[in-house]
């Protein structure tokens, strides 16, 4: 009997390894990292959010494929000339995907709430109204479920920034905000080794916002 | 030894990849043959893929041997999978062809007769936001309606009055389900508004004719407003107005929400600022009290339930033509809604939608001595189930039940009359894409009542081509009925349904910050009621009358030429003629003026943190009955209808806004009609008294504040 369940806890244990560490999947999301990275145009965009699709239907429990696909399809649509509603779209049904295998993660909710800003960015004056507390909320859920996520931060600083530059009040909130991302990247970058899969987007925009206040 | 075993490992490797792979390549185009760059291309349950080039072509290496499955991804092309095998040094792929999906985002949509307003659809022509930044308005939905293609402004109603129709021709729905009573009872010239908040609202859908099959009982137009979802946050919302107050409480999380509010309206303080030229007892005055929660059901479900209760009334002296005489009416009206709703997908692409509404009004109207109690109740039942079949035929089944039961009492002579009338209604409506710029709608309705004893039939049918990029011609025809208004029925229960057939055609161009709509139209009266006597006592009821309503409207609007300004105009001719109620000869009826013209301006002051808007509607005047030039009908008309309205919204804290807003700035004296005296006076001339505005202008000063954990809230939409 004791040896059985011995046997299962080995077995399980066995199990949580080999999910945890398949040096294909790894090797594959970090092929795509790297391209997305460098994209030149939006062919290439393409081309990688492919890659990413391609992994997620290979590895179903992944969520980080889901993510990285709909976070290219956000920058491709800020980036190039596009049909940008539908490229948001896109992005928005991934995340919703990616929340199924994940929920509650801070990143994703995260990217959520840029997904949404893209579209307010489109129509602000129509969508501001209903959007932008939208945006607002999921931030601050992704502050709420890791305080350490610096993108979390980020995005909010830029939310508040533009309420701040909206009704003419200062941006002293908005470049603390920035700041306090900017430290969150510091520790974040400390633990960055070379199979570091996970976000780290997000530095330069945190930059931007803590500047506006020198 | 480990070492050893990894140069192995990798040597095998290195020998299976040199000897072991296959090339698979192919070309991927659309259905007329273009090729498809972009296209993702994976073998099933592994890393092994591509994208296609910009030429269509795609090429990639495998490992992997004997058969497999690959799969062609495209956003917005139906996915395909085929069989290879990979055992083989190449493995060459026949042409692919990929079929494009028809969205909603990419095909033509009907458009004949539709104006719809939300942030959603392509065919949008307001948003939810005009209809309270819309000045002439003044927060009402119908105010923002009236600046539309295919309507006619009369002031002194404050109805909607579509394409020659009377504003009883104009079905109401909220979350498609009918709302009896939707405009609160006014009397003399006192216009009225609709009971329901803007505020509630997330879209609304506003056809001229040519609708849909669910929609019946309604000769000219149905108007469909839909609820909004689940709110997003807790937060308690304060209005304070020159002519009222009120408050409202929404709690939040993410499964449910619920909102309570209360409002008190009174406009005798204002009206003791600014003289009225009516002279009020007792100012109009009302409170309202209602509930709206919204719960998700399951991963897709939503239930949505709404109630509301209301109480209002004024006091005023109505002046007699040719006499020094006046009478006092007396108006009091009591008024409750409620309605559930709940939609949710079931497997196979089934939506199910349910819902049930029940509205009572109570009318208390003294005119002098004479007190008349009306009562008008009404329970809709109501289910629909939608299906696609695929992306290019859907269907939807609906079945529905009405209890209407009507009383009408005179309270000092103890008499009361009334019926009460089960109506039962089924229908179906199909809808086939030919293709992307082509599709066809085609719909059946079927109504019983049992006060009339009737069973009809409308068949209704609309269809839509794409024209060019950004153009598309719309066309709808299709029968529809309409049982008398209650105070008709009550007194010759056999009125049978008067009946119209709508002709529509229709040319839709948008791109990005600009519209343009024309339609022209052709619509048919039969069976309309006519009686002797006057409206409020008529005899010899029949439904013998007929008439017709032709024209074209034009609309224009443009948010991007000027920074920072939106504008629309709209333009509506309309050629209408019916016999009807106590016209028994054909004549042009009062509300429906030949033509109309509405112009809307908003601008926004960034500097200025401020909304300034501007309207104006113009109308060539209304028809009336002059006895001194002859004793035809409808033989004088009007001076010409105008009104210029400004309207400022300033927001100095994101939680705060004011809101400052006037009609007719320029004191226009616009005049409706006149009443005339029942007999000559000593001259011969019947003494007349014009029926016009309560006041030269109306001004609105409101302070609305948001109180939220989150510093952004605010309430723009309680303007």
């Amino acid at each position: 009997m004791k040896k059985s369940i011995l046997t299962i806890a080995a077995l399980f244990m066995w199990i949580t390894f080999a999910t945890a560490a398949d040096p294909a999947y790894e090797a594959a999301m970090k092929k795509q990292i790297t391209a997305m990275n460098s994209i030149p145009d939006l062919e290439t965009s393409q081309q990688v959010t492919n890659g990413f699709m391609r992994i997620s239907e290979a590895k179903k429990e992944e969520w980080l494929p889901l993510y990285y696909a709909a976070y290219n399809q956000i920058i491709a649509a800020f980036r190039f000339d596009v049909n940008k509603d539908q490229y948001f779209d896109q992005a928005l049904e991934l995340v919703k995907k990616a929340e199924e295998i994940a929920p509650d993660n801070s990143e994703i909710t995260t990217l959520h709430g840029y997904a949404i800003m893209g579209k307010l960015s489109i129509d602000p004056a129509s969508r501001g109204q209903e959007m932008s507390p939208q945006a607002m909320q999921l931030f601050g859920k992704a502050i709420n479920l890791d305080r350490a996520n610096p993108r979390a931060v980020t995005m909010m600083a830029q939310m508040e920034l533009g309420m701040a530059q909206f009704f003419g009040s200062g941006p002293e909130k908005a470049c603390g905000m920035g700041r306090m991302a900017l430290d969150l990247y510091k520790k974040e970058e400390a633990k960055i080794s070379e199979d570091y899969i996970l976000p780290t987007w997000g530095k330069s925009q945190a930059n931007e916002v803590a500047s506006k206040c020198n | 030894m480990k070492a050893t075993f990894l140069f192995l490992t990798l040597l095998f490797l290195q020998v299976s990849i040199a000897f072991g792979q296959s090339i698979i390549s192919g070309q991927i185009n659309d259905e007329k043959g273009v090729a498809l760059p972009g296209v993702n291309i994976f073998i099933k349950d592994s890393f092994d893929g591509t994208s296609s080039k910009l030429d269509g072509s795609f090429e990639f290496p495998t490992e992997l041997k004997g058969n497999q499955i690959l799969i062609f991804q495209f956003l917005g092309f139906k996915s395909k999978e085929i069989e290879i095998n990979c055992d083989q040094e190449t493995v060459k792929i026949p042409e692919i062809r990929l079929i494009e999906m028809i969205t909603e985002m990419n095909a033509v949509t009907i458009s004949a007769g539709a104006m719809q307003a939300s942030d959603q659809s392509k065919s949008v022509i307001l948003k939810p936001l005009d209809i309270v930044t819309t000045p002439s308005a003044m927060g009402d939905i119908m105010g923002a309606f009236q600046t539309l293609p295919g309507t006619s402004t009369v002031g002194n109603d404050g109805r909607l009055f579509v394409r020659g129709g009377d504003a009883s021709e104009v079905g109401i729905y909220i979350d498609g389900m009918r709302v009896g009573n939707a405009y609160g009872t006014t009397t003399g010239n006192v216009p009225t508004r609709t009971r329901f908040n803007p505020n509630l609202f997330k879209g609304t859908f506003f056809s001229t004719g040519g609708y849909s099959a669910e929609y019946g009982q309604a000769l000219s137009s149905a108007l469909a407003l839909n609820t909004k979802d689940l709110s997003i946050r807790s937060q308690g919302d304060l209005s304070l107005m020159t002519v009222g107050g009120g408050y409202s409480h929404t709690l939040a999380n993410e499964k449910q929400s619920i909102t309570a509010s209360a409002n008190y309206f009174n406009l005798g303080p204002y009206q003791q600022l600014i003289k009225q030229k009516v002279d009020f007892e007792q100012a109009p005055r009302s409170w309202d009290l209602e509930v709206a929660a919204q719960k998700k059901t399951g991963k897709n479900g939503l239930l949505k339930v709404m109630a509301r209760t209301e109480s209002g009334g004024m006091k005023l002296w109505q002046p007699l033509p040719g006499t020094d005489k006046r009478i006092l009416v007396d108006l009091r009206n009591d008024y409750s809604y409620a309605q559930a709703n709940w939609r949710t997908i079931l497997k196979k692409d089934w939506m199910i939608f349910t819902g049930i509404s029940y509205s009572k009004n109570l009318d208390n109207i003294a005119y002098d001595s004479l007190k008349v109690e009306r009562s008008n109740q009404l329970i809709h039942m109501k289910a629909t189930a939608t299906k696609d079949f695929s992306d290019r035929l859907s269907a939807k089944f609906g079945l529905e039940h009405f209890i209407h039961p009507f009383s009408e009492k005179l309270v000092e002579e103890n008499q009361v009359r009334n019926y009460k009338d089960q109506e039962t209604y089924a229908f179906t409506e199909w809808d086939y894409y030919f293709n992307k710029s082509l599709v066809l709608r085609s719909g059946l309705r079927a109504g019983i009542s049992t006060v009339s004893d009737q069973k009809w039939l409308d068949p209704r049918a609309s269809l839509a081509y794409q024209l060019g990029d950004k153009g598309q011609l719309s066309f709808a025809a299709g029968k529809f009925h309409q049982l008398p208004l209650e105070n008709y029925r009550v007194v010759n229960t056999n009125l049978q349904n008067s009946e119209s057939d709508h002709l529509i055609l229709n040319y839709l161009f948008s791109k990005e910050g600009f519209t343009f709509r024309a339609e022209t139209f052709y619509k048919s009266y039969d069976g309309l009621v006519t009686f002797e006597g006057s409206e409020t006592a008529p005899i010899n009821l029949e439904n013998g009358a007929s008439g017709y309503a032709k024209g074209v409207d034009f609309f224009f609007r443009d948010r991007k030429t000027f920074k920072e300004t939106d504008y629309w105009i709209t333009y509506s001719f309309v050629d209408s003629k019916r016999s009807f109620n106590q016209f028994q000869t054909r004549v042009q009826p009062s509300f429906a003026p030949k033509h109309n013209l509405s112009v809307v301006v908003k601008h926004f002051f960034v500097n200025l943190k401020s909304q300034l808007g501007m309207s104006f509607s113009y109308n060539d005047g209304y028809t009336y009955s002059d006895p001194n030039v002859d004793n035809s009908a409808m033989n004088a008309k009007t001076k010409s209808f105008q009104n210029l309205s400004l309207s400022w919204s300033y927001l100095p804290k994101p939680n705060l806004i004011i809101h400052l807003a006037c009609t007719n700035v320029l004191g226009r004296d616009n005049v409706f009609g006149y009443t005339y005296s029942q007999t000559p006076n000593e001259t011969g001339v019947f003494e007349s008294i014009p029926q016009g505005q309560l006041a030269p202008r109306f001004l609105f000063l409101g302070v609305f504040l948001t109180l939220s954990k989150d510093k952004t809230a605010n309430n723009l939409n309680n303007l």
